[in-house]
């Protein structure tokens, strides 16, 4: 019975449309045999499953299909690529074979690359890692911003520029939602955090107001996932991204002075205040969720970021001048009392803070590799061994790899 | 940072019974749920079937942190975690009473973190010669879906299958 039915089976394409709301979810069912002589789809909601004892007869009879195809041994109409293609990317989406096929669909505008956009978000639900179903996915972002859309005589230029700029956003919101969610299915999902890294620096190059509010979005997120270690990864490319945006380094003009002056509006407050915020965000994580390596290690990433930041912008953004070696000696008697990493600040790395900024609010302390030891030495009391030897280990990185406090 | 679920059980003389639970498997696929939910079941029985009373434990496996407190008269409760969530959050949780006028205080009091047993897998809660796989498939707590589950994600531990 199974086999003869094996033809409207392969037929994916057709499953996965005319549900409303529309299936945001595949599914592989644990199920060793067949019962009851039925058919091994389920479809409960908008949820596709499909039990696993079919997919040994499934996926070699499309997959052959697609093969023959390659091979010119067998002729299949558009129609049935799409479906043949379907069904085997709902199955093994790293099936590179099956995705060239459907570029070659996109391209000769028998497939729409939302359609293909759509299939890909599918399979994702299913392998949140899929590294074949990403790398179609950025051939196909790419093709959608290459194309460009009919030319319209009635609209003017600057509403064919709006409406651009429209489809630019909706397509960047959904890529973002994409990638949450591989980002929620896996632990460390690298494939969807570079993903999303590649969609940024595509779509919103220079953009600082979504590189904020992407920062500012993340916040509860890494906070419920402390040890996802790409989560935090993606954080420190925001902030290098925004302090290339806010403040490039400052470069000599050829007459020696320093030519930060003439150039577009340097927000170096702000800078500071997005490294201050990063800082009271990863100690709060850190005092609150102890003994985990990834905070310590996106800790590092950003005081160097800082430090980096701090020695190509010297005697900027609100430092009381360096300290000299002699801080250096005194650094582990001082007491928490006059330190600003320790105060409790109601805040966030909020678009609404750095307006505040710009309008006059007093900046926090800027930190120093002063401020890190004393962090340091204030956690040392009353932890527990493994967040010990973390914290350990950042203070000897500070002393070795940051050197003399700054 | 998850919860997955919270049992409550009696430890009975040869096997424990299940009172009461609660699940949040909404992070798991879809089609998966049932199966998850069968088996934290499943977890959480032989768990508190292997710990003495009056202990505490927690029990790693994979991804999954699994604590358990017996009191004294022998009822139990089980919670399970990823790895992310704080242990002592976990066990305030299973000491709680709500009767008690200042619970907080007194669990603080009791729950010294060096009289919590760690376990590193679940097998070393079997006695000598008993295999996890054995008890699975005997248990009456797990559906043949279930079992088949178990088969499966046994097997997919390397991420280079085809399916």
């Amino acid at each position: 019975m199974f086999l003869s039915q094996l033809p409207v089976l392969s037929k994916s394409a057709l499953l996965l449309s005319g549900s409303d709301p529309p299936r945001d979810e595949i599914g592989l069912i644990p199920c060793p045999e067949a019962r009851y002589n039925r058919s091994p789809i389920v479809m409960v909601e908008n949820k596709l499953g499909v039990e696993s004892w079919c997919v040994k007869f499934l996926l070699p009879y499309v997959h052959n299909k697609l093969l023959l195809y390659r091979q010119r041994r067998l002729w299949l109409d558009r129609q049935a690529l799409v479906d043949i293609t379907c069904t085997l990317l709902l199955l093994n989406p790293d099936l590179t074979t099956a995705w060239n096929v459907r570029k070659e669909l996109v391209e000769c505008g028998a497939l729409s690359p939302e359609r293909d956009l759509y299939l890909g978000k599918l399979a994702l639900s299913k392998s949140p890692k899929s590294p074949e179903t990403w790398i179609h996915r950025r051939w196909v972002l790419l093709h959608l911003l290459q194309k460009a859309p009919p030319a319209d005589q009635n609209q003017t230029d600057a509403e064919r520029s709006r409406l651009l700029g429209e489809q630019l956003a909706q397509t960047l919101q959904q890529e973002m939602k994409v990638c949450a969610d591989a980002a929620c299915r896996y632990p460390s999902n690298y494939n969807a955090w570079s993903h999303r890294i590649w969609v940024l620096q595509r779509l919103a190059k220079g953009n600082v107001k979504v590189f904020l509010d992407e920062l500012s979005s993340m916040r509860p997120w890494v906070s419920a996932h402390v040890s996802d270690h790409s989560g935090f990864h993606y954080r420190q490319f925001l902030l290098q991204e925004l302090t290339g945006a806010l403040a490039p380094p400052a470069g000599c003009s050829s007459n020696g002075e320093r030519s930060a002056v003439e150039e577009p509006p340097h927000d170096l407050p702000a800078v500071q205040q997005l490294f201050c915020h990063e800082l009271e965000l990863v100690s709060d994580l850190i005092r609150s969720f102890p003994g985990h390596e990834t905070l310590w290690s996106h800790r590092r990433h950003v005081f160097f970021l800082w430090h980096r930041w701090k020695e190509q912008h010297p005697g900027d953004g609100g430092d009381e001048g360096g300290d000299p070696a002699e801080g250096a000696q005194t650094r582990l008697s001082q007491t928490s009392a006059g330190v600003p990493m320790e105060v409790e600040r109601g805040c966030s790395s909020d678009p609404q803070d750095i307006k505040r900024l710009r309008r006059g609010v007093p900046l926090p302390q800027p930190p120093t590799s002063q401020t890190e030891h004393v962090f340091v030495s204030g956690l040392l009391d009353g932890c527990g061994p493994e967040q010990r030897s973390f914290a350990l280990a950042y203070r000897k990185w500070l002393d070795t790899v940051v050197g003399v406090p700054s | 940072m998850k919860l997955y679920s919270l049992s409550v059980l009696y430890k009975g003389a040869t096997k424990s019974n299940l009172l009461k639970a609660a699940f949040d498997l909404s992070s798991f696929s879809f089609f998966q749920r049932s199966s998850v939910q069968e088996f934290m079941t499943f977890t959480s029985a032989l768990i508190v079937e292997r710990t003495s009373q009056g202990t505490r434990a927690s029990v790693k496996e994979q991804e999954y942190l699994c604590h358990v407190y017996v009191r004294n008269d022998s009822l139990g409760a089980v919670v399970i975690a990823d790895t992310e969530y704080p242990q002592r959050v976990c066990f305030t949780l299973l000491d709680k009473n709500p009767r008690e006028a200042d619970a907080m205080t007194k669990v603080q009091a009791e729950l010294d973190e060096t009289k919590i047993i760690l376990h590193n897998t679940m097998e070393s809660l079997l006695e000598r010669g008993e295999k996890l796989d054995d008890l699975v498939a005997k248990s009456e707590h797990l559906g043949n879906q279930s079992k088949a589950f178990y088969k499966t994600a046994r097997k997919q531990n390397s991420c280079c299958e085809i399916m």
